[in-house]
């Protein structure tokens, strides 16, 4: 496969969120704030580059039976030199992700990918398909903390978007909005190619 | 010498010793990680607490190491940890850290009064995990600035304040509660009154 086509493949053919329904935990819980939802999703994209290049490069050494447990490991001292970054140079966005940048650990997306490409590609491969599945993964993330903060808050980015005369919609700070605004993504892009399959 | 090796990565001792070698690789960049922003870390974290200190006393926090050292005196007693304020030896107030369970997790505060605890002179809330967007939202100013000037203890009574919803205008004792988070906000209000209390009995012995 080509370089791009491996890009698109993962960032939008295949897209984690909307193709495969993976790592929507996070997509659900940080994404009232636009800014927050791009540093995830900075966070994210860091992850799936350097865990999958990683594992690929040492694929043919890893123990068939024991790779979940080397994939982890590798994946979860790349989230904590994150979490470490974010705490010493922006621990104001820091504090505002509270828990969540420790659980990239565990978004399924990143072990997907190192289980569904970085195990069996080249690792500049799989490097260009973590970063592309990471970006797929952020515009999901962007796209539904767009909606929610601005009629949630009236801000985009922490900006004043809406004047004072806006009423602002508390369920779209709430959990139950990112279901809602999950679902009707999900549904909108899948329309067409279920139409046509 | 291929055969040797391929014979090697089946014994069962290969898997042992591959994550063993790998775990020590990764933890030792963890460490050589955690090393370098130890300190940046802790010092963001001490600077934060005493600009807080410093706010609840509404002080200024500009030039928060050297005003801090001239406003600030930190007391111990017993087991208790507090704040004096002096300001040219009178005494401005205590400020002493308090905490209580909110909806997700432990609420860190730091609350100050008046030297006879009639009053509070600000609060200021160091650590919560509530729901960003809703219980998050007791870090805001018009949330922590209502506790300002509060009456805490009139006639060895403690004033009880009471919780009426977001938009209506408060009298006396009343605190506005965050709508769609009474839990977090009535979490703040018990905090108070828990912690002054225990604060209140062992401080007013010296008075």
């Amino acid at each position: 496969m080509k370089k791009k086509e491996i890009f698109t493949t993962s960032a939008f053919t295949q897209n984690s969120v909307w193709r495969q329904i993976l790592g929507i935990c996070s997509a659900l819980a940080v994404t009232n704030l636009m800014l927050n939802s791009l540093v995830m999703g900075l966070g994210v994209i860091f992850t799936l580059a350097l865990s999958g290049f990683t594992i690929s490069l040492i694929r043919e050494y890893i123990p068939k039976r024991i790779r979940m447990m080397v994939q982890t490991l590798i994946i979860a001292s790349y989230v904590i030199i994150v979490d470490l970054f974010l705490k010493s140079y922006y621990p104001e966005i820091s504090k505002s992700l509270g828990p969540y940048v420790g659980l990239i650990i565990t978004n399924c997306i990143i072990m997907g990918r190192a289980e569904a490409f970085a195990g069996k590609n080249a690792p500049i491969d799989s490097m260009i398909d973590g970063i592309g599945a990471g970006i797929g993964y952020t515009l999901v993330l962007l796209l539904i903390a767009f909606v929610r903060e601005l009629f949630g808050f009236g801000s985009l980015f922490g900006i004043p978007i809406l004047g004072d005369w806006w009423t602002k919609w508390s369920i779209m700070v709430m959990a139950p909005s990112a279901f809602f605004m999950l679902a009707i993504l999900i549904w909108i892009i899948n329309t067409p190619k279920l139409k046509r399959g | 010498m291929a055969n040797e090796k391929k014979l090697f990565r089946e014994t069962r001792a290969y898997p042992v010793i591959f994550m063993l070698i790998i775990t020590v690789i990764f933890i030792g960049i963890l460490a050589t990680f955690y090393q370098l922003s130890f300190t940046k870390v802790q010092k963001y974290r001490e600077t934060q607490l005493k600009k807080m200190v410093m706010s609840t006393f509404e002080l200024p926090t500009q030039n928060i190491e050297n005003d801090f050292t001239k406003y600030i005196i930190i007391r111990e007693m017993e087991d208790l940890m507090y704040y004096e304020s002096r300001s040219d030896s009178i005494l401005l107030g205590y400020c002493f850290p308090i905490s209580g369970s909110g909806l997700w997790g432990t609420i860190h505060a730091l609350l100050a009064v008046t030297p006879d605890f009639e009053k509070i002179i600000n609060l200021e809330i160091v650590d919560q995990n509530e729901t960003p967007g809703l219980g998050g939202r007791i870090t805001e100013n018009w949330f922590k600035d209502q506790f300002k000037g509060k009456i805490l203890i009139n006639n060895n009574i403690f004033n009880s304040f009471v919780l009426i919803p977001e938009n209506e205008t408060t009298k006396d004792s009343e605190i506005n509660q965050i709508t769609g988070a009474t839990a977090s906000s009535k979490a703040v209000v018990e905090m108070i009154y828990k912690d002054v209390k225990k604060y209140n009995l062992k401080l007013r012995i010296d008075l």
